[in-house]
């Protein structure tokens, strides 16, 4: 199992976010986070890359615990998260982005040819390397977030939101981009407001309703589930 | 015609020691958001060990500019480890850093009080001699070397900053503190190294400037005052904004005590950052602060 998440409870200050969340990404699966806005979805991925602590619960990555190692320590164990809103460098180029996004040494030594192979998935960020990041447009900021994001050696993808703000045809287009990397082999934990998004994607799908998981099942299993549809997810 | 060349060449001279003296400064505050009061004690301390390697152990100043870069870089590391890292978290950060900075800076020239006495030390010039110019400019080999040796500093910086794995991590952590940490980077080792690195330049300045200005406890309260006026004219945080002030404000002082005579070319700086501020009250390259840490 690639992360084990047990019991997770999390808050900001007096206010306690989640509570005793468990999820289960088996390798090389890509699992999908539903909820609405404002109900812990965000908190849920930043508790689990370290950004925020845990109060209660375990968090193993490969069967390691995991619970307490900060950001830095996660992204060497191959833990990347690409947080919501991009939150990219803004006056740095888009190379310099990416070459950020190789920061642990292992990756650091192979940041040619990962670039390369950035620019091969995102052929409109090749042409804008020498551009600084602030000017990019909605579009072209999420597939450098994407883009920086693969720059490590992964092995886990943690993806907050990816179509947020995003004009329709262009969640199409990222969409289409997860999928190409979901085809190279990498295990994902994707959280998405949308359920229409993945449901072609998704290989489980956990329902996150006021900071507690409150169903989970295949897609074709929470589909087929009339007030399920219509209460939670409007479909 | 010849006194205004000589204010223009005095001018790019100094505009090139305040860059090299302020961005030490300007990287502290990108990645601390506070302003370093030391800053200026170090362009003291480097002053002291060139003069102290130069006279006691008799070494090149070549040595003596390396040693300056070393133990400063040790002391920024001290000073960040005992008088900054214990109050990252504050609620009044950039003010408290500020205070305690103050009085690390207090704390390191009385010492160099006590053990070194007031007098004044003067420091042979690293090159003696000067350019044989027309008009009767005056450019002595020791400004045409602070120059050379302060751009050449300045684009090492430029190569660390942009190309390598640390440096790029300096600018991570000043441009998006979560997503530097994301990326990998442990942000308290960045602050560290940054004031190492700020601590070793401010003390290069110190070296070039010791044979101009003489080494004294109090010979870094000048370059602080100066420091501070160019880092804020060029907007806090921003490199580019600091060199192009720098140069900017080399010039007003040169210009202005050519015309205006010696004794104002501290308040025409005043003014001209004054009026600058007014119209762009975050510096030539500012941009709008957050509240961070």
């Amino acid at each position: 199992m690639m992360l084990e998440v047990h019991g997770l409870g999390t808050g900001y200050g007096q206010t306690q976010v989640l509570h005793d969340c468990s999820i289960d990404v088996p390798d090389g699966r890509l699992v999908v986070v539903i909820g609405p806005n404002g109900h812990g979805k965000s908190t849920l991925l930043r508790a689990i890359s370290g950004l925020l602590p845990a109060r209660t619960g375990t968090i193993r990555l490969d069967g390691i615990d995991v619970t307490g190692v900060p950001p830095q320590g996660l992204v060497r164990l191959g833990l990347v998260h690409i947080p919501q809103g991009d939150l990219l460098f803004p006056d740095m180029t888009v190379e310099e982005n990416l070459l950020m996004g190789a920061y642990p040494a292992s990756a650091w030594r192979e940041r040619r040819a990962k670039r390369d192979d950035v620019f091969v998935l995102f052929p409109q960020l090749a042409g804008r390397r020498r551009q600084r990041a602030r000017t990019l447009s909605g579009g072209e900021r999420r597939m450098l977030a994407l883009g920086r994001g693969l720059m490590a050696n992964a092995r886990l993808l943690m993806i907050d939101e990816p179509s947020l703000g995003l004009a329709p045809v262009l969640v199409d287009e990222v969409y289409a981009k997860l999928r190409e990397i979901r085809e190279r082999g990498l295990t994902v934990l994707l959280v998405e407001e949308n359920f229409s998004h993945v449901t072609t994607l998704a290989d489980h799908v956990y329902l996150l309703e006021s900071g507690r998981i409150v169903r989970e099942g295949a897609v074709d299993a929470l589909l087929a589930d009339p007030v399920l549809m219509s209460t939670y997810l409007g479909v | 015609m010849g006194a205004f060349l000589q204010a223009v060449a005095s001018g790019l001279i100094l505009g090139s020691i305040y860059a090299v003296m302020t961005v030490g400064l300007t990287l502290i505050y990108g990645a601390l958001r506070t302003l370093n009061m030391a800053h200026g004690t170090l362009t003291m301390i480097g002053g002291f060990v060139a003069w102290i390697a130069a006279t006691t152990f008799g070494l090149p100043p070549l040595l003596g500019a390396v040693a300056a870069f070393i133990v400063a870089f040790g002391l920024g590391v001290v000073i960040y480890r005992l008088a900054v890292a214990p109050l990252i978290g504050h609620r009044d950060f950039e003010l408290v850093g500020f205070i305690s900075t103050l009085a690390v800076a207090m704390i390191i020239q009385n010492v160099m009080l006590v053990v070194f006495g007031a007098r004044n030390k003067p420091v042979d010039p690293i090159l003696p001699g000067s350019l044989p110019l027309p008009f009767q400019i005056t450019v002595t080999w020791h400004q045409v070397l602070m120059a050379v040796v302060a751009i050449a500093i300045l684009v090492l910086l430029h190569l660390f900053l942009t190309r390598s794995r640390h440096g790029l991590a300096v600018v991570a952590v000043a441009q998006n503190l979560d997503a530097a940490r994301l990326m990998g980077v442990d942000a308290r080792r960045i602050y560290a190294a940054t004031m190492g690195l700020s601590a070793g330049l401010a003390a290069t300045a110190g070296v070039l400037l010791a044979p101009i200005f003489f080494v004294s406890p109090n010979a870094g309260d000048l370059p602080l005052l100066k420091a501070i006026i160019v880092a804020i004219f060029g907007g806090l945080g921003s490199v580019r904004g600091t060199i192009v002030a720098a140069f900017v404000i080399g010039l007003v002082e040169a210009l202005s005590s050519l015309y205006l005579g010696a004794k104002f070319a501290l308040p025409v700086l005043f003014a001209v950052v004054f009026v600058a501020l007014t119209i762009r009250p975050y510096g030539l390259f500012g941009l709008s602060q957050e509240n961070r840490l």
